[in-house]
């Protein structure tokens, strides 16, 4: 990947693709891997890009579902060698890549969603409409306005009590 | 007053630490590294399984009255395996500590000279199994028998004590496999490596472009 290519077309969103990657990550070596290959495709597909969506929508859709592709390979590769070590690590494990210890326990509660859900939280909370969610993830505006009520629910459950 | 998860979200964020950028520069050295343990990996048990696979043959081969099939193929799964852990000494060799692009080449250059060697082993090694195969139903007097009561009183056309017909058809067949021989092994290598060398040639290509970009 040239390093043109990455500090004008990738760098410039290189946020949403950190807070994509944290939201499917439990550590931080994972964290710097999902980040890189999010990179990587957005480099390899580039070419794909039609100019239908805007280039920051196309490269959300893309982190999330490389972010989703890499968790399922994860998954299966943990259920093929260990099938009890999927419940230690996402249980046991804490957040400690932020010095926030709110954002931490957000984060840890988003984590808590399903991969779905993870996707259309992370894409409120960076003040996307829901027209441009529905299109990245696939459904209709309706449909997440009212999944976004009902995970807003869920996390404040999650979170409750424990935020300052 | 409780905060609400936006605004959590917005003041963790305007911390400069919650947004440090990982390096990129690590992706192709593990990437190289991981896909490349991945091939040794199947290999090896591929290898270790056809070792395990001759023995059960050798067997059953007796067990069912077609030892002389057996023992053929006994000798030639352990052929293979011996030739192919020699030529996996070779990619043991390769220098781990060169550039991930050289890593891959090198790679690439063992994997080339390891399929032209089995696909001229191929030329011989599938006319041997349909040989062995051929062999083993002929020496077995169970199969005979049994041919003979199903076949009732045919007769093929002798020449020199020999079923002319039936060996001509053999001979076709045992060059056919000969000539494509190496294809078939090609197809067999397609269908259990064929996704991890398509990801290899991919990496590969990327590194290339890399290069010239």
């Amino acid at each position: 990947m040239s390093s043109d290519f990455y500090t004008v077309s990738i760098l410039p969103y290189s946020g949403i693709i950190i807070k994509i990657c944290r939201a499917y990550t439990d550590s931080q070596e994972d964290f710097e891997d999902y980040y890189q290959e999010v990179c990587l495709q957005i480099w390899r597909s580039k070419d794909q890009f039609r100019g239908d969506s805007k280039w920051s929508t196309w490269i959300y859709r893309l982190s999330l579902n490389i972010c989703l592709t890499l968790i399922r390979k994860k998954k299966k590769t943990r259920q093929f060698f260990n099938s009890d070590a999927i419940d230690h690590t996402e249980e046991g494990e804490e957040n400690t890549a932020f010095s926030n210890e709110n954002l931490g326990l957000l984060y840890e509660a988003i984590k808590r969603l399903s991969e779905i859900d993870r996707a259309v939280i992370l894409l409120y909370l960076e003040e996307k409409p829901n027209k441009e969610i529905a299109e990245i993830i696939g459904t209709t505006p309706n449909n997440i306005a009212v999944r976004v009520i009902r995970i807003k629910e869920r996390l404040k459950k999650i979170l409750d009590g424990k935020i300052n | 007053m409780e905060k609400s998860i936006e605004s959590i979200w917005k003041e963790g964020f305007l911390q400069k630490n919650a947004m440090v950028v990982p390096k990129l520069n690590n992706l192709y050295n593990k990437k190289s590294i991981h896909i490349i343990d991945k091939f040794k990996r199947m290999f090896k048990i591929n290898l270790n399984a056809l070792v395990v696979f001759s023995f059960v043959v050798l067997p059953v081969s007796f067990f069912v009255k077609i030892p002389v099939m057996g023992i053929m193929m006994f000798i030639l799964f352990n052929v293979i395996v011996i030739i192919n852990k020699r030529l996996l000494k070779g990619l043991d060799k390769i220098d781990k500590n060169v550039s991930s692009y050289q890593y891959l080449k090198s790679f690439d250059t063992w994997m080339q000279e390891q399929i032209a060697i089995n696909v001229k082993m191929s030329s011989y090694i599938y006319p041997y199994v349909f040989i062995a195969m051929v062999s083993g139903f002929w020496f077995s007097n169970d199969i005979r028998e049994t041919s003979n009561r199903i076949l009732g009183n045919y007769q093929p056309d002798m020449i020199y004590g020999m079923p002319i017909y039936w060996m001509a058809s053999m001979f076709v067949i045992i060059i056919l496999l000969a000539i494509f021989g190496g294809r078939i092994y090609k197809l067999d290598l397609k269908i259990v490596y064929g996704g991890l060398l398509k990801k290899i040639a991919e990496l590969i290509s990327d590194m290339e472009d890399l290069r010239t970009e």
